[in-house]
């Protein structure tokens, strides 16, 4: 069943390139240009996904899976890796997509990110994190509509409905995407509101099939690139998540391909690629130590009002805001 | 080939995301009313997001052409 991965994935990857879906830039436009497109295209999909989550779950196709609860590795994680992504060029799906548009600077970054956040799972950094997971918090839930065991989320902690939730949540969200003042307009290939609609109609569905693969969780990053790393060095197999990155590549480069956008981008001072080998490695010790990155929290974990997942997300945001102002923001 | 009084040019092909945004308002600040940019640009979403800031920054985007596979010049007024 990993194939099914594959396929996700490609459909993944053609959405974040025509939709030019990237979580750095959505978090940085809002404090550098006073720019909330992208924000609010992240809020709308949020929103909608934390319905079709549980959709999904109420329907028995699903478990929902909040991740560990772990302050001091989701703060210190998130932080590291929201100020990574600045000097990467891109969040964990940015650089991952921007490789198959042939931007030279994102396969280092990515490069660096694999391989970093499978040195701090298994390798040099290793002890690091085994020491950290047993501070891991988690709950025996009694509903069927989650695991056996998982992180607390909103909803267990309050001891209350998810639906309940999910609905303040969503409409919290909605009110952003829609209510906010100065809406910031831009011609995406794929306008914001569809991709949305795409991404929540496909992250339950990814949900559905990485479990029937034997990985109870949704759309990720980091897992598929220590994956890859893995299958790559080591006698490994690749694994639904692994697959799962490979076509979000693959989808980015045939949509870009098709859409005239394939291009080898190569930046004029050398010192960029410098920098961006950096923020791959801040990028992927920081997703390591968090649980996950930008897709895993934010994206999938932020829906099921996992306290890890928004703990690391507010982490990510102010890791990104501190490099971003240092790099972009001042003497403007 | 001129179309414009190109008072500037600003060739930010290959640069990381958002370095030609970045750049471009730096430039614009820098520049006096009436006076012409041109940003030469190869990233996509830097072309689709930096006209929404040259409208809130009050310039005026003359116009976008394509020179080449995903390859644009910006032309800008200052206002």
């Amino acid at each position: 069943m990993v194939w099914t991965g594959l396929v996700i994935g490609i459909i993944f990857g053609v959405v974040l390139q025509r939709g030019r879906i990237c979580f750095n830039s959505a978090f940085r436009d809002v404090l550098i240009f006073k720019d909330n497109y992208l924000m609010r295209l992240a809020a709308l999909t949020l929103g909608l996904q934390s319905i079709t989550f549980l959709i999904f779950a109420q329907a028995g196709l699903i478990k929902l899976a909040p991740m560990p609860l772990n302050w001091i590795a989701n703060i210190v994680g998130g932080y590291i890796f929201g100020v990574g992504m600045v000097l990467g060029g891109g969040c964990a799906s940015g650089v991952t997509y921007r490789i198959g548009e042939g931007m030279t600077t994102a396969w280092l970054a990515a490069l660096a990110f694999g391989l970093t956040a499978r040195a701090t799972e298994a390798g040099l950094f290793s002890k690091w994190i085994s020491w950290l997971r047993s501070y891991n918090v988690t709950v025996q839930n009694t509903t069927a509509l989650y695991a056996p065991k998982t992180g607390p989320s909103v909803a267990t902690i309050l001891g209350i409905s998810p639906w309940i939730v999910s609905v303040i949540f969503a409409l919290l969200m909605l009110w952003y995407a829609f209510g906010v003042k100065n809406k910031s307009q831009r011609p995406s290939r794929l306008n914001w509101i569809a991709a949305s609609v795409l991404i929540a109609i496909l992250a339950p569905i990814a949900w559905w099939a990485s479990a029937k693969a034997g990985r109870n969780y949704g759309l990720g990053i980091t897992g598929g690139w220590t994956n890859i790393i893995s299958v790559y060095t080591g006698n490994v197999k690749l694994s639904w998540i692994g697959a799962e990155v490979l076509g979000i590549i693959i989808g980015s480069a045939i949509s870009a391909i098709i859409g005239k956008e394939f291009k080898l981008r190569m930046p004029k001072d050398p010192k960029t690629y410098v920098q961006v080998l950096a923020g791959g490695f801040l990028m992927g010790f920081g997703a390591a130590t968090a649980g996950g990155c930008n897709i895993g929290h934010f994206l999938t974990g932020v829906p099921l009002l996992a306290i890890s997942s928004i703990v690391a997300s507010v982490f990510f945001i102010l890791g990104n805001w501190t490099m971003a102002w240092f790099l972009y923001g001042r003497q403007k | 080939m001129a179309k414009y009084q190109v008072t500037k040019t600003l060739d930010v092909r290959g640069e990381v995301c958002p370095v030609p945004d970045v750049e471009t308002s730096r430039a614009l600040k820098s520049m006096k009313s009436g006076e012409i940019l041109e940003v030469w640009i190869d990233y996509p979403m830097s072309k689709e997001r930096i006209p929404e800031t040259v409208k809130k920054l009050g310039h005026e985007l003359l116009e976008i052409e394509e020179i080449g596979p995903s390859e644009w010049k910006l032309y800008i007024k200052v206002k």
